[in-house]
């Protein structure tokens, strides 16, 4: 009995050991985000910038000497996020885990990052509270609200001298949380302002169209994602609200989608939306670079900036690894921090500033862009200008 | 402000109770709730995108292609898999929930994940009295909207077929014991509910643009209209529509506009404390 449960034991010890990633010769990575759902459009997104990095990486070497390997898990409902989250550190046993794009998504998921120890690397969820917690296992190599808010939109709302802006966010974690940083940072710039939370899911925004009319703003600080976007910019067209008042994207990708423009028509000329990536000013070479691969592999030029952000996010891990010489948490959380790696949107580095947001933070830069008979001209900052903003 | 709550509320309503009429025929003879509706509405909004706009089809030409592939849709749907589950309304219930993931999961394949609108049918604005703009094209599914709804009375009420759904909601065994084929006639009717889901949805397709998942709010608001308005009842449908159109609005213009889906919430328990079987609703003895 002893012998055939040891040669038991040893089968089972020996498949595990060749089935595990190790022996295959490859390193995993997870990545979590929204494949379906209404914001499925990430997903895709990720799903390019996946291919491009994974591209990039094995061809300079891997990590470790190692094949890298991305599995991409859908965490496109919250309650799936944590889960999901779980099921990448324990059934596929990936080493660190990166992605994520809906605040609400990665609030849950950082719970679980700090509970399992293992590194996450967030891209493009912009709550605050998600670095705000401090959590040794967590960092965010993409946009936070705070950082968008004071270095970008509140910047760019003096620099073009807007007497009054109206302030409609979405009731979700980021869009309360980027809705009220904007109204604190316009009360200390002495803009006067007013502000309103819609409904996600809502299509119709005439109603608060009509109070935004009646307010007389000069710009509208829009931070509503998705579809939900272009329907608030088509509406905002049909009830004369713009382009009186300049209308503010908050969140950028939505009014860079392809189908932007069919949706919204003209009504979508002079609208602004912040953004990390134009369509022709590039940061690094290795913006460059990714652009022509892009162009290259999937046969049209990059829209979604989030494809970019999750390209960043692979690169900065497969950096971490090969600098910790060890899939080690600790080690690899030791190595993020010390990052310093050229990427397509600048140099990433992570803050270290305990107390605050900026921790384990490093916020790329954004761009003010605006809709000029579609072309795209960046209004800020001024030193990327390519040109002045219409009304 | 009362002015555009008042004309939106309406504009909304006629829109809810449209998608709620095709909901409200099944239910009322088939007893059958179907969860897919959602995605049969926006499969018609895919299909009019892709005939006017994809391959240049005249839009009514479209609209009037998506309406009728769409109800062939629907009698096939019922002839695999309403029929077989007839007598256990469980199953019915859980098959059309599977079919609305399936064919969410099918879009988002085929169609990607971004938004997709067939082209307008009117361009432009108009100034309702001097008192605020108004999107012509929402004017235009205004009309269109209470037009098809004004045709299914007429089917309903007037009509040999009408009189025959009626009797059969009413009285299914002594509809039969009088000749009528109930089998056949469940075929049309889910063919015709779906039918009806697809002219909702070729009507506000150029409003608000298709997505893969769409359909599922726009499932949640007609189910909350057929419950509101009475499980069955037409009349239910457009009174109920109506009322969740301006409470939600006027909701939103003199409360907060965060938490317009919750009044529709809060009048659906309201209505239902006071009346369990709806506005228009039959009591069950």
């Amino acid at each position: 009995m002893k012998l055939n449960r040891r040669i038991v034991t040893g089968a089972v010890a020996l498949l595990l050991l060749c089935s595990s990633a190790w022996a295959q010769g490859v390193i995993k990575v997870g990545i979590v985000g929204p494949r379906t759902g209404a914001a499925a459009a990430t997903g895709q997104a990720f799903d390019e910038g996946i291919k491009l990095a994974t591209e990039y990486v094995n061809s300079k070497g891997g990590v470790l000497g190692k094949k890298l390997e991305v599995v991409f898990e859908d965490t496109a409902a919250v309650d799936k996020a944590a889960s999901g989250f779980e099921r990448l550190v324990t059934r596929d046993m990936v080493v660190m885990v990166l992605g994520e794009s809906q605040s609400s998504s990665a609030l849950a998921e950082i719970e679980v990052a700090n509970r399992l120890k293992i590194p996450f690397v967030v891209a493009e969820a912009w709550a605050d509270d998600i670095t705000a917690k401090n959590y040794p296992y967590v960092f965010r190599a993409g946009p936070s609200n705070s950082g968008v808010v004071s270095q970008s939109i509140a910047k760019w709302v003096q620099f073009e001298k807007f007497k009054k802006v109206f302030i409609i966010a979405e009731n979700t974690d980021w869009g309360i949380g980027i809705g009220k940083l904007t109204e604190n940072a316009m009360a200390k710039a002495g803009v006067q302002f007013e502000s309103m939370i819609t409904e996600r899911n809502s299509q119709d925004h005439y109603v608060e169209l009509t109070k935004i009319k009646a307010y007389k703003p000069d710009a509208i600080l829009a931070y509503i994602y998705g579809v939900g976007l272009h329907y608030f910019v088509a509406q905002a067209g049909e009830t004369g609200v713009s382009p009186k008042a300049v209308i503010l994207d908050g969140a950028g990708p939505p009014s860079l989608w392809p189908d932007y423009w069919k949706n919204v028509g003209d009504y979508g000329n002079l609208e602004c939306f912040a953004s990390s990536m134009h369509e022709k000013v590039e940061l690094t070479d290795l913006a460059k670079y990714f652009r022509e691969s892009y162009v290259k592999t999937f046969g049209k030029a990059p829209t979604d900036y989030k494809s970019r952000s999750i390209f960043d996010a692979i690169l900065i891990a497969a950096d971490a690894i090969n600098r910790a010489k060890s899939t080690d948490p600790t080690k690899l959380i030791d190595a993020l921090e010390k990052t310093n790696l050229k990427t397509t949107r600048g140099m990433a580095k992570f803050g270290m500033e305990k107390g605050s947001p900026r921790y384990h933070q490093w916020d790329p830069p954004m761009l003010v862009i605006q809709w000029q008979k579609k072309q795209q001209v960046v209004l800020y900052p001024p030193e990327a200008a390519t040109g002045k903003l219409m009304r | 402000m009362f002015a555009i709550s008042l004309m939106n509320g309406l504009v909304m309503g006629v829109i809810y109770a449209l998608a709620a009429l095709g909901v409200s025929l099944v239910v009322g003879i088939m007893n059958v709730v179907n969860f897919a509706h959602g995605e049969l509405y926006i499969l018609a909004g895919y299909f009019s995108y892709l005939f006017a706009s994809a391959l240049g089809v005249n839009f009514v030409l479209a609209m009037v292609i998506a309406v009728g592939l769409v109800f062939f849709l629907g009698l096939l749907i019922e002839y695999l898999l309403i029929r077989p589950t007839y007598g256990n309304d469980m199953y019915s219930l859980i098959l059309t929930f599977i079919l609305s993931i399936v064919l969410q999961n099918a879009y988002l394949l085929i169609f990607g994940p971004y938004p997709n609108k067939p082209p307008l049918w009117v361009q432009g604005a108009t100034d309702v009295f001097g008192l605020f703009l108004y999107g012509n094209q929402r004017l235009a599914a205004l009309a269109a909207g209470a037009a098809l709804i004004a045709v299914i009375f007429v089917i309903i009420k007037k009509t040999w077929f009408g009189r025959i759904i009626r009797a059969a909601s009413q009285d299914r065994e002594m509809a039969e014991l009088n000749g009528v084929n109930t089998t056949r006639l469940n075929m049309l009717s889910f063919g015709l509910g779906c039918a009806l889901a697809a002219a909702a949805g070729v009507i506000l397709a150029p409003v608000f643009p298709v997505t893969p998942t769409a359909g599922v709010p726009v499932a949640l608001t007609a189910f909350v209209v057929v419950v509101l308005g009475g499980m069955g009842s037409l009349w239910g449908c457009v009174v109920g529509g109506l009322t969740l159109g301006l409470v939600e609005n006027f909701g939103a213009a003199f409360i907060s506009s965060g938490y317009k889906n919750v009044f529709g919430f809060m009048i659906l328990i309201l209505v239902l404390l006071v009346r369990p079987s709806g506005l228009f609703g039959r009591a069950k003895i």
